[in-house]
């Protein structure tokens, strides 16, 4: 298992630098002096040129490079131009939200998917297949900010059962009931295309190990479906499922800018739409190099998930 | 499909076939059942997908003739108005028609769509074949990809948009950069994959010039994954277009855009709730479309490989 990680940490760290270098290459070259902007239009010179020295600005690109790097590894974020103050105080204000509605949404949608596959691949009834493969597709194709704004116009205008965007009031911690209820749309919206995605391969692959021996065997034993289905053939196919579910985490990331922006929810997503319209550009150069280095380690987590499950990956005979 | 491909085939000037009998065997799978082969998209989803797509097209093309009123006209006291005879979808918060607004906003989000995907396509196609036949070529291609791939879709675009500023330009760019590793990887798979099928073989072994199998036996078979992954493609470039358009870093206002009339819409619903209506369709239809295409598409080949 520890050969198979040191395997892959090269190539990862190779994919990381490169990823860092192409965000801070991208920042520099974006017209405009930062220096002058902080300063504002009357500034004099010497003003401009301290504020310059202070960020560091007059140094060589690769000072600037190790120095912003240095400074991101031991967590050394600096200051925000524009939004004011520091970038890891920004960063944690936001980051608690987001983990909170990322991990909700990843409950639901692993609710939904371990209800709705299974049923999805034992149903004999065709009106109710064709039913879940339309909710299916449409579930997949969606963008999560269009599903947000159906939910919105529903449940919180049409129907005011749920408040239509925010955080409660007196914090999320106050009464859990209240968050609930605010929690409930962003969720349910970020979760809808990872729970469909998820309910289409359990479905795909339960209908394979439907065909097993095994299942005919308990069959012909007299076992029911349902009873196959839960204690049997899910057990079986939920690994590789973990899989699935670890690629798709990475569309939560892109998903959590989009549903954060429509429900107003002040998280990381939140953070880096408005750091990007305000143009300022320390706090989207650390957000983008952070969701970066979240997707590349999700991904290798899973790859290892799936090598402990599957021992040729791990000792790399086949490939 | 198969119709283009032994026509363009047989018109390539100067290509020597080395037998007269391989290319017939090669030039597709098709030609043993042509009427089943050649209709994924004029029959059942694919038909549906098909007729979705086209609406939307019809309706963005039409939309000077359509639309009530001009895209960016100010009505005087129509300031957030419901639903009406006058304003079929109200009224939105500059006293602007909603419905005219978002039937120009498809003609904006159409072209990208239909001239960046194909772009891309054609593009990452070519990478794909390039690193497939020299593998300096394929080392380099393959990190770029990797990098490019490190980015979740919407993180890339807001790190381009960066450096661009907003517009429907970076918006194409966009979609491009996300579509290359994609059509690049793909046929870059397909191609190898191709090569070592025995016919190809048996062309190479009979001494056919390498670019003249590559363009006779390996891009026909590769064609139709690539036309698979195209329809997925739309369909997730209208979802990056709308996206970007939709956090505020797309066409610039006042020009109309689905992502932005919708999102626009959203402190608004209170007082007009169909504003998000239009937009909101216009998406979906667009969206399922493609992926009924898409569908429709794979089935077939399913089909047609068993």
């Amino acid at each position: 298992m520890i050969r198979y990680l040191v395997r892959r940490l090269p190539s990862l760290a190779m994919v990381l630098g490169a990823a860092s270098l192409l965000i801070f290459g991208v920042i520099r070259l974006i017209p405009g002096d930062p220096a002058s902007i902080l300063a504002g239009p009357d500034a004099g010179p010497d003003t401009i040129a301290a504020i310059r020295h202070e960020l560091g600005l007059d140094q060589s690109l690769p000072a600037q490079y190790a120095h912003w790097l240095g400074g991101v590894l031991t967590w050394n974020l600096g200051r925000s131009y524009i939004i004011g103050g520091d970038i890891s105080s920004l960063l944690g204000a936001g980051a608690g939200n987001t983990v909170l509605l990322t991990s909700a949404s990843l409950v639901i949608a692993v609710a939904v998917a371990v209800i709705a596959g299974p049923l999805w691949a034992s149903t004999r009834r065709p009106w109710l297949e064709h039913l879940l493969t339309g909710v299916n597709t449409l579930a997949i194709a969606l963008p999560a900010f269009v599903t947000g704004v159906l939910l919105i116009l529903l449940l919180g205008v049409l129907l005011p059962v749920l408040p239509s965007g925010g955080v409660p009031p007196d914090g999320l911690l106050a009464d859990p009931t209240i968050t609930v209820q605010y929690l409930l749309m962003p969720a349910t919206c970020l979760a809808l295309p990872l729970a469909a995605v998820l309910a289409r391969y359990l479905a795909e692959s339960l209908r394979t190990e439907m065909s097993q021996p095994y299942v005919a065997t308990a069959l012909a034993a007299g076992v029911s479906r349902r009873r196959i289905v839960t204690r049997h053939a899910l057990r079986n196919v939920l690994p590789t499922s973990l899989t699935v579910l670890g690629l798709q985490i990475g569309t939560l990331l892109g998903g959590a800018v989009l549903v954060e922006t429509v429900f107003a929810w002040p998280g990381l997503g939140q953070l880096i739409e408005q750091a990007i319209i305000m143009r300022d550009y320390p706090v989207v150069q650390v957000l983008l190099l952070l969701s970066v280095g979240v997707f590349v380690v999700i991904q290798l987590l899973t790859d290892v998930v799936h090598a402990l499950l599957d021992p040729r990956i791990r000792l790399g005979g086949a490939r | 499909m198969t119709d283009t491909t032994v026509a363009g085939a047989a018109a390539v000037p100067g290509s020597e076939p080395p037998s007269g009998d391989v290319p017939v065997i090669a030039a597709g799978n098709a030609p043993a059942f042509p009427g089943r082969r050649r209709t994924p998209l004029l029959r059942g989803r694919g038909l549906t997908g098909l007729i979705l797509v086209a609406a939307v097209i019809v309706a963005g093309v039409a939309a000077p003739l359509l639309a009530p009123y001009a895209p960016e006209e100010q009505i005087r006291n129509a300031n957030l108005l419901g639903p009406s005879w006058q304003h079929l979808l109200g009224t939105d918060e500059v006293n602007r028609d909603v419905l005219s607004r978002t039937l120009y906003g498809i003609r904006v989000d159409a072209l990208i769509v239909f001239i960046a995907v194909p772009a891309g396509a054609v593009l990452g196609s070519l990478a794909g074949v390039v690193s497939s036949q020299f593998a300096v070529a394929d080392v380099v291609t393959q990190r770029v990809f990797d990098v490019l791939l490190a980015f979740p879709a919407l993180i890339l675009a807001i790190g381009l948009t960066a450096v661009t500023g907003p517009g429907a330009v970076p918006i194409g760019v966009v979609v491009v950069a996300l579509e290359l590793p994609l059509f690049g990887r793909l046929v870059r798979t397909a191609t190898l994959a191709v090569r070592e099928l025995p016919f190809v073989r048996a062309a190479e072994a009979m001494g056919a010039p390498r670019s003249w199998v590559l363009r006779r036996h390996v891009l026909p078979n590769v064609a139709e994954p690539v036309l698979v992954q195209l329809a997925l493609s739309m369909s997730g470039a209208v979802f990056i277009d709308s996206a970007m358009n939709f956090i505020g870093i797309g066409v610039r206002p006042p020009t109309p855009s689905l992502g932005s009339v919708l999102a626009a819409s959203v402190a608004n619903l209170h007082s007009n709730p169909m504003y998000a209506v239009g937009p909101l369709i216009v998406i979906a239809v667009l969206v399922l479309g493609c992926q009924l295409i898409a569908q429709a598409l794979t089935a077939d080949r399913r089909r047609a490989g068993a």
